[in-house]
Parts: C-alpha cells; sequence; structure tokens
C-alpha cells in the first residue's frame, strides 16, 4: 500500500533572522503509524509540522499526502487537504472566550456549508456530533461552559474532539502533553492512543520525554538543528543514540 | 536536491552595512544634542532679552556665532561626559576597561580630531574599522561604546540630567514671560466674577426648552457619527494590524492605511467641521462628518492596535481544519475582539458627544451654540442653563459609559 505521507528534501529557511530550521528533510509515514518526533527545543519539531499543512509555507521540498501533492496545491485544495489532517497544538489554541461547543464545531468548518456557518448554524448532526466527540474525551457535561474556565487537560480533550471532528486521515500533535501535569500527560496521550488503533488515523506527534515516546510511538523520528539524526523503532535508541539527540549533558528523565 | 537552498543565504551583512548603522547612531546623538543646545541658546536668549532689554528677541549672538559655538559644545560634551544624545542612544565614549570615564588628555584630543575628521564626516563614514570605530575615536585611543549602567558616578557623566533639569526650568520661565503670566490680576480679580457666577446658579429656564431641543440635535449628531464609524473603521482596521497584513501588497495597504489615519486623526474635529461646512453647507449633517471622519480614524487605530495584540494560536488551529478564510476571521478573531471593541465604541460614542457640544462654536446648530452666543450677549443666566445642559448630560454618560464598559470586561 502507498505511504500516506512522503516528505522529500523539505527545507524551511525563515527570512527573519536567516535561521536554517529544516535541513534537507524525507521520510515517509505509513498509514496506521504512530510517529514521534524528538528533538531538543529549536531543532525545528513544530516547523516540521506546520510544513505539512502549509501552516508556514515551505522553503523547498516536496510534500506528498495520499498521493496528492500538498506543496503544489492551490488555496481551495489546501483546505480540502487541511480538513483530512487534524492537528492539536501545546497550548491548545481553543479560543478561549468562546464556548466548548463552539470550539468543537469549528473543527467542522471545512465541510461546513459557508453561509449557514458563517451564521454560526450547524446541522444538527454536526452537533449531535460534537457532543458524541465531548463524550468520547470523557468531556459531555462542559460543551456549554466557556473554553477558559476549563482546566488545561480539559481544554487539550476539547482540542482532541475538535480534531475528531474532522474526521482525519491524519493527526498532528505538537507536544501535545508538555504544557500538562504527568497524569493528566497520560491521560491525554491514551486519548491520542485511541484515535490512533479505533479509528484507525495515523498520527504524527512531537513529544518532549523520550519516555512518553517510547511508550506511545511505534516509531521514532529525531531531529537536531533541523536534520534527521535518527530514524528507528523505539528500542533502538541506547545511551550513545541519546547522547546524540539531547547533547552530551542530558539525563533519561522518566515520567509515567 | 537542485532546488535546495538559494546561493549564498546563510552569509552575514558585510561590513559597510553594520557601519551604516553604526554611523546612523552617531549622528542620530549628534544630532540630537545639536538641537537641544540649539532649543537651550534661543531660550536663554530669550529670557535674557526679556528680562534685561524687555524686548521679544531670540537673538543675542549674529546667528553664526551661535551655530559654530553650539556644534563645538556639543564636541566638547560628548568628548567628556555623556550628553543627553547618547544617554538617549545608549552609548558613551570610553577610555577602556579599567578608567572608562577618566583619560582627560585623549579626550581632548580626541575633541580636535573630532573637528577635523568628524564634523566633514570624512572619519565616520570612510574611516571606520569594520564599523566599530570612527576615526577621531581610533587615532585618540578611545571608543564609542554602549552605556553601561552606573560606571564612576562624576559629575560630567551625569551632565545630561543636570542639563535635562536646566532645559524644562528654562522652558517653564520662558513660557511664563511669553505667556504674561500675572499673579496680582489672578489674585486681585477674581470679584469681578461674581456676577457671572450668580448668574450661573441661577439658570434661566425659559430657555431650557431650546436648550434641549439643541442637547438631543448634539447626542444624536454623536450617535449617527459613531454609529458609521464602527461600518468603516471595524474592516478597516484589519487592514491597519501589522500581524494580518503580509506580503509586499499588504505592507503597502498597512502602510497607507496607517498614515492616512494618523494624518486625519491629527487634524482636530473643529477643522474638520469647517471644511465640512463648506463642502455640504451650514446645519447639523457637517457636524456629523466632521465627528465621523475623525471617529473613523481613531477607532482603526484603536481596533487595529487590539488586533495586533491577538492571541495567533486560535486563529492557527482554525486555519488548519480547513476553513475558508472568512471563517477563520469570524471563529479565531473575531471572538477575541468583540468586547474591545465595543468597548472602544462606547468610549468613543463618549468623546463624540463632547466634541459634538464643542463643534456648535463653529455654526452647527448644537448646544454648544447656544452657549457661545447666548455668552457673546452676556446673557448670563441662560449660559447657565446650557451649562446646566451639557452637565448633565456629561455626567450620565460618564456613569452609563462606565457602567457598560465594566461589563465588558
Ligand atoms: N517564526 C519564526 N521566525 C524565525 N525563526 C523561527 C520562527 N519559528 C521558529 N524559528 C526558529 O526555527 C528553529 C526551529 O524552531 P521550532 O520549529 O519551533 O523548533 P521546536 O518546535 O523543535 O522547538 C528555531 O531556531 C527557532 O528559533
Ligand atoms: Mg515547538
Amino acid at each position: 500500500m502507498e505511504p500516506l505521507l512522503v516528505v522529500e528534501h523539505l527545507t524551511k529557511i525563515y527570512q527573519r533572522g536567516e535561521i536554517l530550521a529544516l535541513d534537507d528533510v524525507s521520510f515517509t509515514v505509513n498509514r496506521g503509524e504512530f510517529l514521534v518526533l524528538i528533538g531538543l527545543s529549536g531543532s525545528g519539531k513544530s516547523t516540521l509540522l506546520r510544513c505539512i499543512n502549509r501552516l508556514i509555507e515551505p522553503t523547498s521540498g516536496r510534500i506528498i499526502f495520499d498521493g496528492i501533492d500538498v506543496t503544489k496545491a492551490s488555496p481551495r485544495e489546501l483546505r480540502l487537504i487541511r480538513r483530512r489532517m487534524a492537528m492539536i497544538f501545546q497550548n491548545f489554541n481553543l479560543v478561549r472566550r468562546s464556548l466548548v461547543m463552539t470550539n468543537v464545531l469549528a473543527g467542522r468548518l471545512g465541510y461546513a456549508n459557508p453561509w449557514l456557518s458563517a451564521l454560526q448554524k450547524f446541522p444538527r448532526s454536526d452537533i449531535e456530533m460534537a457532543m458524541a466527540n465531548l463524550k468520547r474525551v470523557g468531556i459531555p457535561e462542559q460543551a456549554y461552559k466557556r473554553a477558559d474556565e476549563l482546566s488545561g487537560g480539559q481544554q487539550q480533550r476539547v482540542g482532541i474532539a475538535r480534531a475528531l471532528m474532522q474526521k482525519p486521515d491524519l493527526l498532528m500533535a505538537d507536544e501535545p502533553v508538555s504544557a500538562l501535569d504527568p497524569a493528566t500527560s497520560n491521560s491525554v496521550m491514551q486519548y491520542i492512543e485511541l484515535m490512533n488503533k479505533e479509528d484507525g488515523v495515523t498520527v504524527i506527534t512531537s513529544l518532549h520525554f523520550l519516555s512518553l515516546a517510547r511508550r506511545y510511538g511505534t516509531r521514532i523520528l529525531a531531529l537536531k538543528d533541523g536534520k534527521i539524526v535518527f530514524e528507528g523503532l523505539p528500542a533502538e535508541i541506547d545511551e550513545a543514540k541519546f547522547k546524540e539527540i539531547y547533547g552530551e549533558e542530558a539525563e533519561e528523565v522518566e515520567i509515567r | 536536491m537542485d532546488e535546495k537552498y538559494y546561493a549564498g543565504f546563510m552569509t552575514s551583512k558585510p561590513d559597510w552595512m553594520k557601519g551604516l548603522k553604526f554611523i546612523r547612531r552617531r549622528i542620530l546623538a549628534f544630532t540630537t544634542d545639536f538641537v537641544f543646545l540649539a532649543y537651550t541658546w534661543t531660550i536663554f536668549s530669550f529670557i535674557v532679552n526679556m528680562l534685561a532689554y524687555q524686548t521679544k528677541s531670540f537673538v543675542i549672538l549674529p546667528w553664526w556665532v551661535m551655530l559654530i559655538a553650539t556644534v563645538e559644545i556639543a564636541g566638547l560634551w560628548e568628548s567628556f561626559g555623556i550628553s543627553v544624545g547618547m544617554r538617549l542612544l545608549g552609548v558613551q565614549v570610553s577610555g577602556g576597561e579599567e578608567k572608562p570615564m577618566l583619560r582627560l588628555g585623549r579626550r581632548f584630543l580626541r575633541f580636535i580630531l573630532w573637528n577635523i575628521s568628524g564634523i566633514p564626516l570624512f572619519g565616520l563614514i570612510f574611516a571606520t574599522d569594520q564599523g566599530k570605530r570612527a576615526l577621531h575615536d581610533r587615532l585618540s585611543g578611545l571608543s564609542v561604546v554602549k552605556a553601561e549602567p552606573a560606571t564612576s558616578r562624576r559629575r560630567y557623566t551625569e551632565s545630561w540630567a543636570l542639563a535635562s533639569f536646566g532645559i524644562v526650568l528654562s522652558t517653564i520661565i520662558a513660557a511664563a514671560l511669553f505667556t504674561k503670566v500675572d499673579m496680582r490680576a489672578f489674585f486681585t480679580g477674581a470679584p469681578k466674577t461674581g456676577r457671572i457666577w450668580a448668574a450661573l446658579l441661577t439658570p434661566d429656564w425659559s430657555v431650557f426648552l431650546k436648550g434641549f431641543r439643541y442637547l438631543i440635535t448634539t447626542i444624536f449628531t454623536a450617535c449617527l457619527a459613531t454609529a458609521f464609524a464602527i461600518v468603516f473603521a471595524a474592516p478597516l482596521s484589519f487592514l491597519a494590524a501589522r500581524n494580518l497584513t503580509h506580503g509586499i501588497i499588504g505592507r503597502i495597504v498597512y502602510t497607507i492605511v496607517r498614515a492616512t489615519m494618523s494624518i486625519i486623526r491629527s487634524i482636530e474635529p473643529i477643522i474638520w467641521g469647517i471644511i465640512f461646512i463648506v463642502w455640504v453647507k451650514v446645519g447639523a449633517f457637517p457636524g456629523v462628518l466632521a465627528l465621523f471622519v475623525h471617529s473613523v480614524a481613531d477607532l482603526t487605530k484603536l481596533y487595529s492596535e487590539r488586533l495586533e495584540s491577538i492571541d495567533p494560536g486560535p486563529v492557527e488551529a482554525i486555519r488548519a481544519t480547513g476553513a475558508r478564510t472568512a471563517h477563520v476571521i469570524l471563529y479565531g478573531i473575531v471572538p477575541q475582539i468583540i468586547n474591545p471593541y465595543l468597548s472602544f465604541t462606547i468610549y468613543r460614542w463618549d468623546i463624540n458627544v463632547r466634541m459634538a457640544t464643542v463643534i456648535g462654536l463653529i455654526g452647527v446648530p448644537v448646544i454648544g451654540q447656544l452657549l457661545y452666543q447666548y455668552t457673546q450677549l452676556y446673557k448670563f443666566h441662560m449660559v447657565g442653563m446650557m451649562m446646566l445642559l451639557i452637565l448633565a448630560t456629561v455626567w450620565s454618560l460618564d456613569y452609563l459609559s462606565a457602567r457598560l464598559r465594566a461589563r465588558l470586561k
């Protein structure tokens, strides 16, 4: 079967500051994989994820998603591609002043009738789906609260519910649990794992802790200064590899 | 691999560009000092002329003497102390690690050399070493460095503070002389106003209805101007927000909108009023237009500043769902700005009511016009009535607007 995502020679140079954030990055992601990106902060993980759905324009290289060239897509095509790739964020990126329900429904905007949703009207089926997804992440009772009234873990679950609304083929998560405490981290990671296992959504996520990467990842990709320095199974990261990725002084911390 | 990097994408800036940046700083510091000293000279001359000869004149020496003196004093100041310009730009002349502020001999040498190489800009532009040191600094063994906080506090390093204090003081003295502050009249003339106070406190109710009619016009003028202003300012603010205007076209639009708005805003509503009276004839309508134009400019600025401080996260998240641009704005941006926008609008409406009162001066039939007319006719009881109406309006407005805005917090 052809891979879901192919990234070829992806390079990103930020004009401001002339920073080479991604340096000739190439890799493939197969359907159903749970790929974890690791690397020090500043190694280019966020940039890589945002290049895939072109929230950031790549400087050069190609990205092929399900056989479609994302880098060459017109604005309209890009929207159709984006709705198949959901994304969740380190800071949750909810609209804090809006209701949880509105935030979740925003996940449907790629599919919605533009005129109705401009009036904040969604079809009943979408509202039912939003409720079902909130139930799935365990916070149906929060639906009509304002997003900023929720705790961090709950907000990230709203983020997941919003992603579920897209019925995506690919989920990209940019350090989804970095802002959360260890216990909450695990519960959020489990919801992401569920999406991967039950709905068959392919996952690419960056993670701060190697222990989490080992636990959830089926494959690991390590970045350093915008280059891929390791690609393989979690078990293959030994002491030497670890030092190479994180630097000589680093110690592996366990979080459970 | 063929399209990987464009050639030389990581090269750092060339020396002459660094040099240019450095020169800009130095010239700016000198210009500041020059303007500062020239101003001090002028004010000083004025005070001397005023006190000694009772003439309003700004010169005591021929202009070219003043010019040369100003340049030379600025040079001396920059060589020996920390001048106002240097202080503002955060630089100082340093004599090395141990004695940054001493080395008087070298400093004197620098001053002489500065006259030769600095004034014709020769030493600054053509003879810097890698944009680090100008010729006169290099030859005198000194360098201009980033100011260190509190290195050897001496009188001459604090000269900028002394000079700043001096300039403020002399400005106040000059201003007092200029406007003929007359303390004696202030303290002895008060009883003459008794008649006015009495009249104001016993308003003439026969003009109440007339005043009230004008008051209604005033408030309607403000409401209409504000309402129209929202319609224009809200979309314009998106073009005037730095974070939402991308690319060359975006930047041009941004600059044009920003510049236009700040020009419009700097013209007072009363001037706009005069323009529109000529344009559409006297009446309430030119008043509406004047306030409208000024409000659009003001609200665009307030709105766009708010837009510039929105959280980009939700916007990014909604874009990532595949939403159209219109939906990104509606779902990602609007919820973040709606309350501040309303709050700014109420604030502006409040201002508009006050300004609508004032534009009566130029013949717009608002309550200010009656106030002005009755004052001209010395009908102080009627003036008192108008003032009562205005006071009541301003008070209730203050209260209402504070209440509404507290709700939007
Ligand atoms: N908008 C930007 N403009 C300029 N440089 C940026 C921008 N975003 C990120 N960078 C730089 O790109 C590099 C990679 O950053 P990022 O992708 O955020 O890394 P990570 O997510 O692994 O911490 C860093 O050096 C960072 O400073
Ligand atoms: Mg990051």
